[in-house]
């Protein structure tokens, strides 16, 4: 680099004339590029206002994670080999996902019979697994679906049994619901109505 | 359709008149004489120029029947949400319809006229001679509406944008306290709906159904067509197997009606379940009475959404209420159960 480039950029920076091919030699000389910062650093120092001079180091480092980009070229259209394989596996699969659905449900039971053996133990209380008290709602039925035991003494037993119970007549309940057909409806006065004495 | 077509024009260009008229058409039960037919309706709300809730309801009930539509909602209980597909069509003077859970094991519904066929993963397919799919829309908006005004005030609240849209708030307020609140957001556009939402008497809100998606088409939907060939099991027949049973409620908030008596085993319950259902035209309740020789226990209440499930131990008996009922409303009707 020779010197009177330097006063060139020093030049440039004084905001007098210089050529267009000296702003091109700084643009694309890393250490003319340097010293155009250095420059201006100096300058923005004496005039006291480099508190707030613009890290250029960012930039740079922008400039070279693009390069270090792979080019991308425009995407092939013919289906690769496993493309073609996925579609295939998809149609597949279809059928198979009712199975899946059993094979789960399979699993719940599973769980839920391990969970029944150990609060004979009394070391965990299930009821805790999934305690639907007080505004909780209802568990899912599928936490229902472990092996009923008629052992009423214990009260955790007992308690479990009766949120069985509970969720047993809600689901009755929603299904009378759906069974109610408009003729049933229409056609009370065939019903006796143990009401009709005390209520109207 | 054809005469349904000016009617929507109608209610658009009278819409900027609602806000003033709302403070007269409340409650609208007592102003308005309620048309007798659903073409009554219409013409009466040509002449009106702000429909009052009850017309609302009606035009509600009106597009529920005649109008194309695919439309998605999400019924959201407690911290838990369900999504739901619903179609509705008319092909060849045929009412076709279907809802289908969209989350979980399958569960479908199928309408073709007054046939309700019903697909659960955990039961066989089973169909019901009714004009309405039960769940999870209120079966009483597709019906009778004139008929709930026994125990309901409908009002006409005011306007809100419910899924981007223009939408008019009707509410369903019980004339007692024994009993929710429904508040209904209805396309203005359209008439169908937009949000339901169950609100309680301290104005919490307890379960709601919001519309995530609305289409309204020409043609009845492809899919819909393909019902019509599919194979749909036999209708059960309506033998309502009446029984007199061996105790009876002797409190229920006015207007509720009994539906059915019967004695029946349960899945999953040991011993045999007597119960009745009872009915306001828009709420469905069940009393479950069944012997128990565990010791007398007071009563317990389960909630999801709306529906509360009281619990408790008399006489020998566990008493269970099931419905969309406070849980006061519930312990009244338990307590009030005599036997003989």
């Amino acid at each position: 680099m020779s010197e009177n480039k330097f006063e060139a950029i020093s030049a440039l920076l004084d905001d007098n004339n210089v050529e267009q091919s000296l702003l091109n030699e700084v643009k694309d000389d890393d250490k003319l590029g340097d010293t155009w910062n250095r420059y201006h650093l100096i300058g923005d120092i004496m005039r006291g206002d480099s508190a707030d001079f613009i890290n250029t180091e960012l930039a740079n480092d922008i400039a070279v994670a693009i390069a270090a980009e792979p080019t991308v070229l425009a995407p092939v259209s013919r289906p690769t080999f496993t493309q073609r394989a996925k579609a295939k596996v998809i149609q597949l699969s279809k059928p198979v996902g009712q199975f899946a659905i059993a094979a789960s449900a399979a699993g719940l039971m599973v769980l839920g019979v391990q969970q029944a053996n150990v609060s004979d133990e009394g070391q965990i209380v299930p009821a805790q697994v999934w305690q639907p008290l007080p505004m909780g709602g209802v568990a899912d039925p599928v936490s229902y679906n472990y092996s009923t035991q008629k052992n009423v003494a214990n009260p955790k037993q007992a308690y479990i049994e009766h949120q069985q119970r509970l969720q047993a007549l809600l689901s009755d309940h929603n299904m009378q619901i759906k069974l109610q057909s408009d003729v049933a409806h229409e056609s009370d006065d065939g019903i006796p109505d143990p009401l009709s004495e005390n209520h109207e | 359709m054809n005469f349904f077509k000016p009617f929507l024009l109608l209610a658009l260009f009278s819409t900027p008149a609602f806000s003033q008229d709302e403070a007269e058409s409340e409650p609208a039960v007592a102003t308005q004489q309620p048309p007798q037919t659903k073409e009554q309706a219409i013409t009466a709300a040509e002449t009106v120029k702000a429909p009052t809730a009850l017309q609302w309801l009606q035009r509600l009930t009106h597009s529920m029947r005649t109008l194309n539509f695919d439309t998605s909602f999400v019924v959201v209980r407690n911290n838990r949400a369900e999504p739901y597909r619903w179609l509705h069509g008319i092909s060849d003077e045929q009412e076709l319809e279907l809802i289908t859970l969209l989350n979980g094991p399958r569960k479908e519904a199928i309408r073709l006229d007054d046939t309700v066929s019903y697909f659960e993963s955990d039961k066989s397919p089973y169909s019901v001679h009714s004009n309405s799919i039960r769940a999870p829309i209120p079966a009483a908006l597709f019906g009778d509406i004139e008929k709930l005004q026994a125990t309901y005030n409908f009002i006409g609240v005011g306007k809100s944008r419910i899924l981007g849209r223009p939408a008019q708030l009707v509410r369903l307020e019980s004339k007692d306290k024994q009993r929710f609140g429904y508040w209904l957001w209805l396309d203005i556009e359209s008439g169908l709906l937009l949000k339901v939402a169950v609100i309680s008497r301290a104005g919490e809100l307890l379960e709601q159904i919001q519309f995530t998606h609305l289409m309204i088409t020409e043609k009845s939907n492809e899919l819909l067509q393909q019902l019509t060939t599919a194979v749909l099991p036999e209708p059960l027949s309506g033998n309502k197997a009446e029984v007199k049973l061996p105790w009876q409620v002797n409190w229920l908030p006015a207007g509720f009606e009994l539906i059915k008596s019967s004695k029946r085993n349960i899945q999953k319950v040991d011993t045999e379940v007597e119960t009745l259902m009872f009915n306001d035209g828009l709420v469905d309740v069940s009393v479950y009475v069944l012997a128990s020789d565990e010791a007398p226990r007071k009563a317990t209440v389960n909630q999801t959404g709306a529906t509360v499930l009281l619990s408790t131990l008399r006489d020998g008996y566990e008493i269970t209420v099931v419905g969309k009922i406070p849980a006061k409303t519930a312990n009244t009707i338990a307590e009030s159960i005599s036997f003989n």
